[in-house]
């Protein structure tokens, strides 16, 4: 876990444009190994996009080899509505820089089939050779995306129904009018962003800083689905001040203290080269996933002994060997006759 | 060499990194045209619906889109007068297809043909060239005629102005004098004879003087029509201007010009801006030439009712020629006198129509009352569009509106005062002007 204390959330916004800036630049993107960046909705990342699409202004970063998945979509409010995730990222992204829209992917909430919509989802992340960077950011209560507290963290792109409180506090988008409120959304699980290669998570502002207290300095928990994150191997929160309120002195303290070093001995915090680059060339990407074949662990091979629950992208399993089976035998065929 | 033949492709241009005028906004925002359709794309719905990418974008460097600008009282230009029927009336047409291309580069881009008071043959001969020409939506055809501007003659002989008093008549029989007077083909809708579609009537906008006898009871026929009924040229008082005003009358022609001034104890035509009678306030067109009108009163008239604001030329065809005496009305052998912007009768010092461009009247009004850019182009644009009820149609950046646009660059001169240059002309969604070119 990264966690990097900037200021304001302007600086913090700043830092996460230029990681992803300089990560997309080192991945050297082509048309046939494109970036794969998933991307949130909501007031927090608007900073972001906006430094992004300053930084395209500016010719200093090109979009063109980069495929989006978006996070999350409302289900049953038209595509065009002012409020909807598809008129987000599109004021705020989409019509501002050079990525292609067919390299775009967001939920269709108004999908004549749902479920098939969702399972669609997870089988083009896949096809797109799955996510390289997930920018994310958390409400209050430590969501991300729409999995809301007591969802599965084991939870995959799907149907959700909206907690009261969200459609309360989405109610001031909606003319103060509750009925307008769209009850459901769909979303990508918690797995799903876990299983991205890395994640990059943004929070700003006193009000969620209980949430990061919560997702960092306790225990992995449904109520607080951003804790799930401390079961990735790369992930990075981003955070102002005012985010560290409720945080140990000791915890900022020594987030702080790690990142100086590392800069003092002249390397940010980087991720490991084969997570940079992603995994080149995939010759036949697969539009639809098979079905597993199940091989027999070796050494040269492992396979995961931890539970899926819990899985990390299989780039990154840790080589361990496996036990091998007791096979029984007689003492007496060890000892050489005579 | 560009063909000619214009292409079945579609373009759609983008312009980018430009500040485009939104209600009274300057709003930094992508603009998307095609030139397929020649309307302002659905950007976003084009985006992710057919996955549209633009074929060319442009950057504007910070230069600001407004829709192209509308003029409602132009009397012609270029040396054509719309009034003058030539001896062959079939030049007629051929000329004025040669002022629409010229016009277009001034950045107006839709305008009311306006005609002065004129005998019964002239308004028959020259109304059916004179009618809304955009249905071919090509954008080498130039500027478009949104219908004619009958100014006159159904106005007060003592309000006449420059208009040919001889020809200044009374409408006794109510409508049907009108209808005699433009032709009942001009001033009803008519049926196309191929597609059998209702055409709007040519006539797009009538002044009149509503004291004159028989106009105010003819204004509910003529805005049936879909008409807009305009006072001028007249000497009504407050509660006559009030009754055109409650029987369907929503414009002033050149306010303050050719009507009787505003008097604390009659406050005339001008009263109508006062909602005293909580009757709907009429727009109400401004020369803001410099010589027209005093600079405090076209500010006092804006104050009064920024919303119904609408700059017009009232230019005559004499824009754009060197100064010099001209031929005015050929029977009487009056002839004007052009002094730079100033335009008078010969022998008299009566302001004889002026010859500015739109552009230059924004520029004034800008310097003169301290308003905002936007505020300035919305009284060419969406104002003028308000009245002529092509709203969402003419004059607006909002998606599916005609995408008639004018690139304009911002200077701040070293005195404080602010200019506004014409640098591109679109129309239907392709490019009929480059400054640079």
């Amino acid at each position: 876990m990264r966690l990097i204390i900037r200021e304001d959330p302007t600086s913090a916004s700043t830092y996460i444009a230029n990681y992803i800036i300089d990560r997309i630049k080192s991945f050297n993107p082509t048309n046939k190994h494109p970036f794969v960046l998933g991307l949130p909705t909501g007031s927090s990342p608007v900073g972001i996009y906006k430094v992004l699409v300053e930084r395209y202004k500016a010719g200093e970063i090109s979009f063109e080899n980069v495929v989006t998945f978006n996070m999350d979509e409302y289900i049953g409010i038209p595509r065009e509505h002012p409020e909807s995730y598809h008129t987000f990222m599109y004021k705020h992204f989409f019509s501002h820089v050079n990525v292609h829209p067919s390299n775009t992917h967001i939920l269709n909430g108004n999908a004549p089939n749902l479920e098939a919509e969702c399972v669609q989802y997870e089988a083009a992340i896949k096809a797109a050779g799955g996510i390289d960077l997930f920018l994310g950011g958390i409400g209050p209560d430590g969501h991300i995306a729409f999995n809301e507290p007591g969802s599965s963290l084991a939870s995959r792109t799907r149907v959700k129904t909206l907690a009261y409180d969200t459609i309360i506090a989405n109610s001031r988008f909606f003319d103060n009018d509750i009925s307008k409120v769209p009850k459901m959304a769909l979303t990508v699980g918690v797995q799903t962003v876990l299983e991205a290669r890395e994640v990059v998570i943004i929070i700003t502002g006193a009000h969620k800083s209980l949430a990061l207290k919560k997702c960092i300095e306790e225990g992995v928990n449904h109520m607080w689905t951003l804790s799930s994150l401390q079961l990735h191997p790369h992930p990075m929160i981003v955070v102002d001040e005012d985010a560290t309120l409720e945080l140990q002195v000791k915890t900022v303290k020594y987030f702080k203290s790690i990142e100086a070093v590392s800069a003092s001995q002249g390397f940010e915090q980087i991720l490991p080269s084969k997570v940079r680059t992603g995994p080149r060339p995939i010759d036949n990407r697969i539009m639809i996933p098979t079905e597993e074949v199940k091989k027999q662990p070796t050494i040269q091979s492992p396979q995961p002994v931890t539970s899926t629950l819990l899985a990390a992208p299989a780039t990154e399993y840790p080589v361990r060997s496996i036990t091998p089976d007791l096979i029984p035998d007689r003492m007496g065929s060890r000892i050489a006759a005579y | 060499m560009p063909s000619a033949v214009p292409t079945a492709r579609e373009t759609i241009t983008k312009f980018t990194n430009c500040r485009i005028l939104k209600g009274d906004e300057l709003v930094e925002q992508d603009l998307w045209v095609s030139s397929g359709t020649g309307k302002i794309v659905r950007n976003q719905e084009a985006f992710y619906s057919s996955h549209a990418v633009p074929d060319h974008t442009i950057n504007l460097d910070g230069r600001i889109i407004s829709p192209g600008l509308i003029d409602v009282q132009l009397n012609g230009a270029f040396g054509f007068n719309f009034s003058t029927v030539p001896e062959d009336p079939s030049t007629y047409g051929k000329v004025l297809r040669q002022v629409n291309k010229s016009l277009v580069q001034t950045g107006v881009t839709s305008y009311l043909p306006t005609l002065t008071s004129s005998n019964k043959e002239a308004y028959h001969q020259a109304l059916p060239f004179l009618g809304p020409s955009g249905q071919r939506r090509l954008a080498s055809d130039g500027a478009e005629s949104l219908g004619a501007h009958c100014e006159g003659p159904f106005l007060n002989p003592t309000k006449n102005g420059i208009h040919p008093r001889e020809v200044l008549v009374a409408a006794e029989n109510g409508f049907s004098d009108l209808e005699d007077m433009y032709g009942s083909e001009n001033i009803n809708p008519t049926l196309d004879p191929i597609s059998n579609a209702i055409l709007p009537p040519r006539i797009r906008k009538i002044t009149a003087a509503p004291e004159i006898a028989g106009i105010t009871s003819a204004i509910s026929d003529i805005t049936s029509r879909g008409i807009v009924y305009a006072i001028g040229h007249t000497e009504a008082t407050y509660e006559e201007a009030s009754a055109a005003i409650a029987a369907g009358g929503t414009m002033i022609t050149h306010l303050f010009n050719a009507m009787a001034p505003l008097h604390h104890r009659n406050p005339g035509v001008f009263g109508v801006l006062g909602l005293a009678k909580s009757l709907p306030r009429p727009y109400f067109g401004i020369i803001a030439d410099g010589i027209h009108l005093h600079p405090t009163s076209i500010k006092i008239a804006f104050n009064a009712h920024p919303d119904g604001f609408i700059l017009v030329t009232d230019a005559m065809h004499l824009v754009g020629l060197p100064d010099g005496v001209y031929s005015w009305n050929e029977n009487s052998g009056e002839r004007l006198v052009k002094t730079g912007p100033s335009l008078t009768l010969e022998g008299t010092d009566k302001i004889a129509g002026s010859s500015i461009t739109l552009i230059e009247c924004v520029n004034n009004f800008l310097n003169f009352s301290g308003c905002t850019i936007s505020q300035a182009l919305k009284a060419v644009t969406s104002t003028p569009s308000a009245m002529l009820h092509l709203q969402g149609v003419k004059g607006s950046l909002e998606s599916d509106a005609d995408a008639d646009l004018v690139i304009i660059d911002e200077e701040v001169h070293e005195n404080g005062a602010r200019s506004l240059t014409i640098d591109q002309v679109w129309k239907f969604g392709s490019k009929v002007f480059d400054r640079d070119e």
